[in-house]
C-alpha cells in the first residue's frame, strides 16, 4: 500500500503523545517510561510515531516538501513499532507502523535515499547480504557440523540462520550450538549453508519494496524444494519476515514457521532437551522488536474505507508476539535467576539496530543499546539475555563502546551451558 | 520566516540541533484536532492551525529567558507547550515561534515531610505517580490522562481528574511557581519568591496565583512557568501495586483496603444528593460520573454502534443513566467499615442501587487501576475517531449536574439529526472535589468523526450552542470559555476587564501568543 492508502490514519492523529510513552499503566518509574527511542533522542515531535505520521500528512496534502532534512528524520527510526503498540491501547483505526513503511517506500520511489543505505542495497544485490561480505563464505558458520545439506537431501526442518549469524564469528557458537541442540533432540534438520539467502525484510523495512519480494520467491522454492514441514530461525529478523510481512505481500512460506526458542520451548517440555546443570547467574531478558510485538503472524488484511468499523481481530497490537518461550526457557535451566526490566514484552524497549539506523545512524543505535544496558544494569542483572543477532551485536558493540561491566547472551548460549 | 538575525541568535543561544523551521517538522506543531475549532468546508484543512514560524527546543530556565531576549529583541511572538494535546498549544495566529519544553523533563525533589513533589513542564502525570507511590504519595491526575504534563494542568489550564473527591484539583494544588515572564524576567510566586523552598504558593513571597492562572490558566497567554511545586497526597496502598497487562487486560491483586462500586441514581436529583451526602461524609477516594453510553463507547465501540440501531435497547439502557464510580481507599479496617457502612446508607437514603465490583477481578483491576493512573480516558477514540467535551465550570455540585442535564438535552437534538454520533445522550464526565461538595464539574462529552464534515460541524454548533445555553441559563463559566472571555465575562465579575489589564501590565508587547486567554483589545 502507498503513502496515500494511509491518509484515514494520519489523519486520525488526535496529537495524544501516547505514542511516546510506554503504555500508561505500566510506568514504573520517571526513568524507564519512554518507550521510543528517537523522540528520546531527537526530541521534535517529528521524531515520534505520531510526528512522523503528520510529516506524511502535511508531504501527501502537498503543504510541504519530502527534503533531506524529512527522510532523515524519516530514517532516524528503529520501526520498532513501540510506538504502535502504545498508540493501539486507545486507537482501533490508526496503523502507525504501515504508515512509516510506506512512508519509507516513497521516500525511495522519490529518490531521497540514505548513502549507507544504498551501499546495503548495493551489497545485498552484488553479495546477497546487507554486509557485503562475500557470498562464497555464507557458508563458513556451519563447517564442521555434521547436519544435511537441504540442498542435497531432504530434511522435517529447515534451519534457517540468516545474515547476520552467517557472517558474524562471534556469534557463530550460538547458531552452531542450536543446531547441535536440535540435533542431539533427535531432529530430522538440514541447513542450506553457503546457498542460504538473505530474507529480504532489512531491505524492505529501509524501503525497497522489489528486493523483499525477490528474495521471499528465493526462499520459498528452496523451502519447497526441501521437503521440510517446519522452518526454524534463530534470528528474529527473519522470524518476523517470514511471519508477516511474506504472507502481507501473498508470498507465505507454506510450512510451520518457529523461532528457536519457541522449538527448544517445545523440546524442553517434550522432555528431548533437558537443561540440568546449573548456570548460576542473575540475569535480564531482552524482548527483541521482530521476535515480539513485531513478530506476530499477519492475519489479512481489512477492505474498507473507515478502521472504525474494522473487526478487532485486523488489530496489530503486538500481543501475539513471543514472549513466553524463551522465558519459559530460561526459567527451566537451574540456577538461573530470571528478573525483568520495567519495559518487556508488547513495551520492551528496542536495542536500536533497527530500521537501518545501525547502518546509517551508528552513534544513534548506539545510544540506544545505552539505554536498554542503563535499564538493565538498574534490574542488578549480571547479563542481558536476548534471542537475536541484530540485538545482541548491538549490545556487545555498545557495552565494548562503553566500558560498563554486563554480558550479553543468547538464550542458545545458556542452553548449552545448561546440557 | 523568522529574520535571519534572529534565527541565528535563537541557534546560537540553544544550539542549532535544538532550533528548526523545517516545513514538514513545523507541521507536527500544527496538526491540533482536539478541541480545534472554526472547521472549513475543505476537510483537509479543518485541522491545521497556524504554522509556527519556527520551534525552540529549551533545555533550562536560562535557555527560556534567552529564548524570550531574542523574541523582545526582535518582536516576535511565542506560543510555549509542554505535552501539546489539544488546539491552545499550538499558535493561534502568523507569526509565533514553538517553544516546545520537552527537554525540561525532571522531577526535582519530591517532598515526602512536606508532601509536594518540585517538576519541570515534561514531566507526565503517570512518571510523577510512579515516583511518588514508592514513597506512600500520589499527585492528582487531571482526565486528559496520565501522558499530560503536571505543570501545565496546574499552572496554565483547567483540570479535573477522577480522584478529585480527595486529590483536589490542579489549579488548586500548585505551590511554588517559577515564571519566565514575556519579557524574560524571572518572577517566583510563593516560598521560592523569598528563597524558603517551595512548598507554598502564597508566601513567603508574592502571591500571584489569581493573575498567574485564576480559574482556567493563561494557557500560554502570560509567559512559561518552567517550574513548579505541587501537591502530593496520601496514598494509603503501603506497597507498589504490581501491574499486569497494558490498559483492558490489566490485573492487579486488589488491596484489602480498596473497594469499587457503580452506584445507580434514579434521577439527577437523586444523583445530586447522594454526592452532596458523600461530600459532607468526607467519605471516598474517588467519585466520577460514569454512564452507559462512555462505557459502551469505550470499552465496546462496536457494541455501542449496534445498539445505536435499536431504539427499544436504547430506551432500557436510558434507564441507567445516573450512575457514578466509588472507590474506597481506607487507613484502617475500621475506616474500610465506616465508609462503606456510610455509603451504604447515602445510597439507600437516596433511593439508588449500590453493586460492588471489588470481587471481579478483571473488571475491577482494569476500572481500578485505570482511574487511578488517570488512563482510561483517551479510549473514547475508539468508537468515533474524535471526541471532546464542553460545558463543565468549577461550580457548586447543584449547577455541575444542571450543565449535565442541559448538556444531554441539547445533545439529543445534535444526535437525533445525525450531527453527533449516539452516545445514549447522557453522557457527562466529572465529579467533586476535596472531600466535599464546595466544587463539582461535569463535562458533557461529544462525539464526532473529524473525517465526517457533518458530525464535525455538528461538534462545532453543539458547542456553541452549550456556550450559548451557558450564557443565557446563566451555568457558569466552563472549560468552553478558553479565550472567550468577552461572552463569558459579563457573566463573571467582568473577569474579561481584568484578564485585558493583566495581559497589558505584564505583555506590553503582546508578545505571548494569548489566542486562547484574552486579546489585548476587546474583538
Amino acid at each position: 500500500m502507498e503513502l496515500k492508502d494511509y491518509e484515514r490514519d494520519m489523519t486520525g492523529c488526535s496529537r495524544c503523545s501516547i505514542c511516546k510513552w510506554i503504555p500508561l499503566n505500566q510506568i514504573k518509574s520517571w526513568r524507564f517510561a519512554n518507550v521510543c527511542p528517537s523522540i528520546s533522542r531527537y526530541n521534535f515531535h517529528a521524531y515520534s510515531g505520531g510526528g512522523r505520521m503528520l510529516m506524511g500528512l502535511s508531504i501527501l496534502q502537498g503543504r510541504s516538501e519530502l527534503t533531506e532534512v524529512v527522510t532523515d528524520i524519516i530514517y532516524k527510526c528503529t520501526l520498532c513499532g513501540a510506538c504502535d503498540v502504545s498508540c493501539k491501547q486507545y486507537r482501533d483505526d490508526i496503523d502507525i507502523s504501515e504508515t512509516l513503511q510506506a512512508f519509507r517506500i516513497r521516500c525511495v520511489e522519490e529518490g531521497q535515499l540514505i548513502p549507507e543505505h544504498t551501499v546495503m542495497i548495493d551489497n545485498l544485490r552484488r553479495e546477497g547480504n546487507v554486509f557485503g561480505k562475500p557470498k562464497t563464505e555464507r557458508g563458513r558458520w556451519a563447517e564442521g557440523l555434521d547436519v544435511k545439506d537441504i540442498n542435497e537431501e531432504q530434511a522435517d526442518v529447515f534451519f534457517h540462520a540468516g545474515c547476520n549469524y552467517s557472517y558474524d564469528e562471534e556469534l557463530w557458537p550460538i547458531v552452531r550450538g542450536a543446531v547441535t541442540l536440535l540435533e542431539n533432540a533427535g531432529v530430522d534438520v538440514g541447513i542450506a549453508g553457503g546457498e542460504e539467502s538473505c530474507c529480504g525484510g532489512r531491505a524492505y523495512e529501509i524501503g525497497y519494496q522489489g528486493e523483499l519480494e525477490k528474495y521471499a520467491e528465493d526462499v520459498i522454492g528452496r523451502v519447497k524444494a526441501s521437503g521440510a514441514n517446519k522452518l526454524v530461525t534463530a534470528c528474529s529478523d527473519c522470524y518476523s519476515t517470514f511471519k508477516y510481512y511474506y504472507p502481507k505481500i501473498g508470498k507465505a512460506l507454506g510450512v510451520e514457521v518457529l523461532h528457536i526458542t519457541e522449538y527448544i520451548d517445545r523440546l524442553i517440555r517434550e522432555g528431548k532437551i533437558k537443561p540440568t546443570k546449573s548456570v548460576p547467574m542473575r540475569i535480564t531478558y531482552h524482548d527483541p522488536c521482530h521476535l515480539g510485538r513485531r513478530g506476530e503472524s499477519y492475519v489479512g488484511e481489512w477492505k474498507g474505507d473507515n478502521k472504525l468499523l474494522r473487526p478487532l481481530k485486523y488489530k496489530r497490537t503486538g500481543k501475539e508476539g513471543v514472549y513466553t518461550p524463551p522465558r519459559n526457557i530460561l526459567k527451566s535451566i537451574p540456577g538461573l535467576e530470571l528478573v525483568e526490566m520495567e519495559r518487556i514484552k508488547e513495551y520492551s524497549w528496542c536495542c536500536g539496530a533497527g530500521g537501518g539506523v545501525k547502518e546509517a545512524y551508528p552513534d544513534f543505535s548506539i545510544w540506544t543499546a545505552m539505554e536498554r544496558v542503563e535499564e538493565a544494569k538498574a534490574t542488578g542483572a549480571e547479563a542481558i539475555v536476548t534471542a537475536c543477532p541484530w540485538c545482541e551485536r548491538n549490545f556487545k558493540d555498545a557495552i565494548k563502546e562503553s566500558g560498563e561491566r554486563v554480558e550479553v547472551y543468547d538464550v542458545i548460549e545458556l542452553v548449552l551451558r545448561a546440557i | 520566516m523568522l529574520q535571519r538575525d534572529a534565527y541565528k541568535e535563537l541557534e546560537d543561544t540553544i544550539g542549532p540541533e535544538n532550533v528548526s523551521e523545517e516545513q514538514a517538522l513545523l507541521d507536527g506543531y500544527a496538526w491540533q484536532p482536539s478541541f480545534s475549532s472554526s472547521p472549513k468546508e475543505k476537510l483537509d484543512i479543518w485541522l491545521w492551525r497556524p504554522r509556527p514560524e519556527a520551534v525552540v527546543l529549551p533545555g533550562s530556565t536560562e535557555d527560556v529567558q534567552a529564548i524570550l531576549k531574542v523574541c523582545n529583541r526582535y518582536k516576535i511572538k511565542f506560543k510555549a507547550m509542554s505535552t501539546g494535546w489539544g488546539a491552545w498549544n499550538s499558535p493561534g495566529t502568523e507569526g509565533v515561534i514553538q517553544i516546545d519544553l520537552r527537554r525540561m523533563n525532571k522531577i526535582l525533589e519530591i517532598n515526602e515531610e512536606n508532601m509536594y513533589a518540585l517538576i519541570e513542564p515534561y514531566v507526565v502525570g503517570a512518571q510523577l505517580q510512579a515516583e511518588a507511590m514508592k514513597k506512600g504519595l500520589t499527585p492528582h491526575i487531571i482526565g486528559a490522562g496520565a501522558n499530560t504534563s503536571v505543570l501545565a494542568s496546574s499552572t496554565s489550564m483547567g483540570g479535573y481528574g477522577g480522584t478529585g473527591i480527595s486529590t483536589s484539583m490542579s489549579g488548586r494544588n500548585v505551590l511554588g511557581v517559577e515564571w519566565v515572564m514575556p519579557n524574560g524576567d524571572i518572577l517566583k510566586l510563593g516560598a521560592p519568591g523569598s528563597n524558603a523552598g517551595w512548598f507554598c504558593g502564597d508566601g513567603p513571597g508574592p502571591s500571584l496565583r489569581g493573575i498567574m492562572r485564576g480559574m482556567f490558566g493563561a494557557a500560554g497567554g502570560l509567559g512559561v512557568f518552567t517550574k513548579c511545586a505541587v501537591k502530593l497526597f496520601h496514598w494509603p496502598v503501603p506497597h507498589e501495586v504490581h501491574v499486569e497487562g497494558l490498559l483492558l487486560d490489566t490485573m492487579i491483586k486488589i488491596p484489602e483496603n480498596i473497594k469499587f462500586y457503580f452506584c445507580f441514581l434514579p434521577s439527577f436529583e437523586r444523583f445530586a444528593d447522594a454526592a452532596y451526602k458523600i461530600g459532607e461524609a468526607e467519605i471516598g477516594y474517588m467519585l466520577v460520573k460514569q454512564t452507559i453510553g462512555s462505557t459502551l463507547a469505550t470499552m465496546a465501540p462496536h457494541l455501542l454502534r449496534a445498539i445505536a440501531q435499536n431504539q427499544s435497547i436504547k430506551a432500557a439502557l436510558n434507564a441507567f443513566e445516573h450512575i457514578f464510580m466509588f472507590m474506597i481507599a481506607a487507613n484502617s479496617k475500621r475506616d474500610l467499615e465506616y465508609q462503606e457502612k456510610a455509603l451504604k446508607k447515602i445510597i439507600s437514603e437516596t433511593e439508588g442501587v449500590l453493586i460492588t465490583i471489588s470481587d471481579m477481578p478483571t473488571t475491577a483491576s482494569m476500572a481500578l487501576w485505570g482511574s487511578i493512573r488517570s488512563s482510561l480516558t483517551p479510549l473514547a477514540f475508539r468508537y468515533s475517531s474524535s471526541f471532546a467535551t464542553t460545558l463543565g465550570s468549577l461550580v457548586a455540585w447543584d449547577n455541575a449536574v444542571l450543565q449535565s442535564k442541559a448538556g444531554s438535552e441539547i445533545k439529543k437534538q445534535f444526535v437525533e439529526r445525525g450531527e453527533l454520533f449516539e452516545d445514549l445522550v447522557d453522557n457527562p464526565w466529572g465529579g467533586i472535589y476535596e472531600g466535599s461538595t464546595c466544587f463539582g464539574h461535569q463535562e458533557e462529552i461529544a462525539f464526532f468523526d473529524a473525517h465526517d464534515l457533518k458530525t464535525h460541524k455538528g461538534w462545532v454548533e453543539f458547542e456553541k450552542t452549550c456556550v450559548q445555553a451557558a450564557v443565557d441559563t446563566p451555568m457558569g463559566v466552563g472549560i468552553s470559555a478558553l479565550g472567550k472571555g468577552d461572552i463569558f465575562g459579563p457573566l463573571a465579575g467582568n473577569y474579561h476587564i481584568w484578564q485585558r489589564k493583566v495581559k497589558k501590565a505584564f505583555d506590553k508587547e503582546d508578545l505571548a501568543d494569548s489566542t486562547y486567554y484574552i486579546t489585548p483589545e476587546e474583538k
